[in-house]
């Protein structure tokens, strides 16, 4: 099964949108198995994948979903938001319409996600430079005014995947951390499943895989 | 071509402890008495025969509705279905024990008393009488069974009564739906499943009239929408996904083979705004494709086969029939793709409903560890298992399904429910999330062949059997019960 580590000090539930075609299962399979294929096959609903990085010396879980871009699948995608810390909201900077939906994708976050998650704006397929319809400074600029963070990556050539996914688990992990120093739980341990800010309604699926 | 009523709904009333009584007659027919010792003998077929004669009247057009409203003697079908389960398990050293340990309690006296007869099955296959065990009505192909003779030649005497069949004046649906229910031979695949789907015509005089129309038809449509104005987010949305449907297969990679499916996908789509296309649908041609394409290319390797080698008109027939097909195929399956999928979220929650009670630990372990059964089945159930299994695995499949009397929309429930069985053990050593769901999203299928196929569906006929007819047991289905 690979990917499975039994030890963790943090479990973080992060969404992977954007339309159809952006490339956010490659972004997922490159940064969970470090693989790429150019052409890979339309996810149908969700697909679930999982990695664990060292932060601080903390062990954290990114349980990541990875959904269909598809608009039909938007009711049962949509259910998935419940419960994520993260979001990884990705265009294609060479289509131009994937960057104008970044707004709906917004709009979709705010209407079925919890309101403290954490987005980051990821602009893929960065090597396809000669094909670029999105100038990096415009992007940019959107995510400062809308408050997200901001990475280009190319899951083809790996560019970038690994920081994008690092710097939102570790901005995640650093909220969670300062909000646990003002309230600690009781106890001396912590634990992934305790409520912090950024996750205020647990999902059953979270929840449950940690009480084992 | 409707949705049709699950049998259950019309048959609960004279179910329920179908187990326990299997001799019970069923109202409004001659009762039926079946002695068990006599399972394999000729006068079983007979009664079953009389028992659906009247069913059966069908116009060329309405050969699923005409299917939803046949019944089958229960206790010949039962018993049939147990025989093959029988002989499964005792033929193979693979066999899950646990697939029928686990089943209820009202199934397991049966299970344990059809036992005895393992030694008859044996008897009957090793003298070479297989002919006999051809008769059963909807009967899953015993397998492990046909090993005991030679394999060849049952294939052979198999393709001889298709093609017999073919060549009759009007083909009898009924015989041909079981004779293709335990898989259909590659050389009569084509003919048997544009049969099946209601494409052929059964009547042979109208049968080259109807395909002229039809592929004339098509050519029409495509004039019509595909050559037209298009519309722009179903049109984008296809053409992003065709060229990834099989990345790895040069065949799929020509541009000839892409833009067919686009036409088909296309064409469907508009013409089922409903609906409209959904990714998967995409999925759902390449059956019917590769069949005809097979036919078209008889012989050749087609993993890498230059379309461009056929004439224009081959191509056509190959792109208006898989057009047809799927039309057909799909029509009882629609609300599967309709807004919010309300078609696939239902059979989801039966499903949820059905291991609940068919395999209360493996429900209770998947409910443990958080694994919500929408996670891994809407997959399953949105692309038939396209992804899960092999396409030559897949083809297998779609010949029972073709030929399924209830039309297969219920039946996929049931081979969900196998399939997820069928992986149990594995799962029950998973102890997390993580494990549960990459296991379940990843199934190791790569080596599957027919024969996995055969036994999958065996056992969706025997839980079909077990629980379809049981009432309300997906009672409960619309209602979340974590």
């Amino acid at each position: 099964m690979g990917t499975r580590e039994d030890e963790y000090d943090y479990l973080f539930k992060v969404v992977l949108i954007g339309d159809s075609g952006v490339g956010k299962s490659s972004l997922l399979s490159r940064f969970t198995r470090n693989e790429f294929n150019l052409e890979s096959k339309s996810t149908i609903g969700v697909e679930f994948a999982t990695r664990s990085i060292e932060v601080d010396g903390k062990t954290i879980k990114a349980q990541i979903w990875d959904t269909a871009g598809q608009e039909r699948y938007r009711a049962i995608t949509s259910a998935y938001y419940r419960g994520a810390v993260g979001a990884l909201l990705v265009y294609d900077i060479a289509k131009h319409l994937s960057y104008e939906n970044v707004e709906r994708w917004l709009r979709e976050l705010r209407d079925h996600a919890d309101q403290n998650i954490l987005i980051m704006l990821v602009g893929n397929k960065s090597d396809l430079r000669h094909l670029r319809s999105i100038p990096t400074e415009e992007a940019k600029a959107f995510a400062e005014r809308n408050g997200l963070s901001f990475i280009e990556t190319s899951a083809l050539d790996s560019t970038n995947v690994e920081p994008a996914f690092q710097n939102i688990l570790t901005e995640i992990y650093r909220i969670v951390s300062q909000k646990q120093m003002r309230d600690p739980p009781e106890g001396d341990v912590i634990r992934p499943d305790e409520p912090t800010d950024v996750r205020p309604s647990h999902s059953d699926n979270v929840r449950k895989q940690c009480c084992q | 071509m409707e949705s049709y009523q699950p049998e259950y709904d019309k048959n609960g009333l004279l179910s329920d402890t179908f187990w326990r009584t299997p001799h019970r007659a069923v109202p409004g027919r001659p009762c039926q008495t079946v002695q068990r010792t006599e399972v394999m003998s000729g006068s079983s077929y007979q009664q079953f025969q009389a028992s659906v004669n009247d069913a059966w009247d069908l116009g060329d057009d309405d050969i699923i509705s005409g299917i939803a409203e046949t019944k089958i003697s229960k206790a010949i079908s039962q018993t049939a279905a147990l025989n093959v389960i029988n002989s499964h398990r005792n033929s193979s050293k693979n066999v899950n024990k646990n697939d029928v340990k686990h089943g209820s309690e009202s199934v397991k006296p049966k299970v344990e008393a059809v036992e005895v007869k393992k030694n008859e099955i044996r008897k009957a296959g090793g003298a070479g009488s297989s002919g006999l065990l051809r008769h059963y009505p909807g009967r899953p192909r015993p397998v492990r069974l046909s090993a005991l003779t030679s394999r060849e030649e049952s294939s052979e005497s198999k393709l001889e009564r298709f093609q017999q069949l073919h060549d009759s004046a009007v083909i009898d649906l009924d015989e041909l739906k079981q004779l293709s229910w335990s898989g259909i031979p590659v050389k009569a695949r084509a003919v048997t499943w544009r049969l099946l789907a209601g494409y052929l015509p059964a009547n042979a005089e109208r049968r080259v009239e109807t395909l002229e129309r039809k592929r004339a038809d098509y050519k029409h449509l495509v004039r019509q929408y595909y050559d037209a104005e298009r519309d722009d987010d179903t049109y984008r949305q296809i053409h992003i996904d065709i060229p990834r449907m099989s990345p790895l297969v040069a065949l799929f990679q020509q541009i000839t083979v892409q833009v067919m499916f686009e036409r088909i996908l296309y064409i469907w789509a508009i013409r089922h705004p409903a609906s409209g296309y959904v990714q998967g649908i995409n999925d759902l041609v390449t059956p019917f494709f590769m069949v005809f394409l097979q036919e078209a290319a008889s012989g050749q390797e087609l993993d890498n086969f230059p379309l461009d080698k056929l004439s224009e008109e081959q191509r056509d027939v190959i792109e208006a029939d898989s057009f047809w097909c799927l039309s057909k195929f799909l029509d009882s399956i629609q609300d599967n793709y309709i807004f919010a999928q309300l078609g696939i979220q239902y059979k989801v929650n039966q499903l949820k409903e059905l291991i609940r009670r068919i395999d209360l630990p493996l429900h209770e372990h998947l409910q443990t560890h958080g694994v919500d059964y929408l996670q891994f089945s809407f997959r399953w159930m949105n692309n038939l298992l396209t992804r899960e299994i092999p396409l030559p695995c897949t083809i297998r499949l779609w010949d029972t399904y073709l030929a399924e009397s209830d039309g297969f929309a219920t039946f996929q429930l049931y081979v969900c429910a196998a399939f997820l069985l069928h992986w149990r053990e594995r799962l029950m050593l998973e102890k997390d999330f993580q494990g549960l769901m990459i296991l379940l999203q990843n199934v190791p299928t790569q080596n599957w062949t027919d024969s996995n196929i055969s036994m999958l569906v065996a056992e969706a006929y025997r839980l079909k059997f077990a629980f379809a007819d049981a009432p309300n047991h997906l009672h409960n289905a619309g209602k979340s019960d974590r």
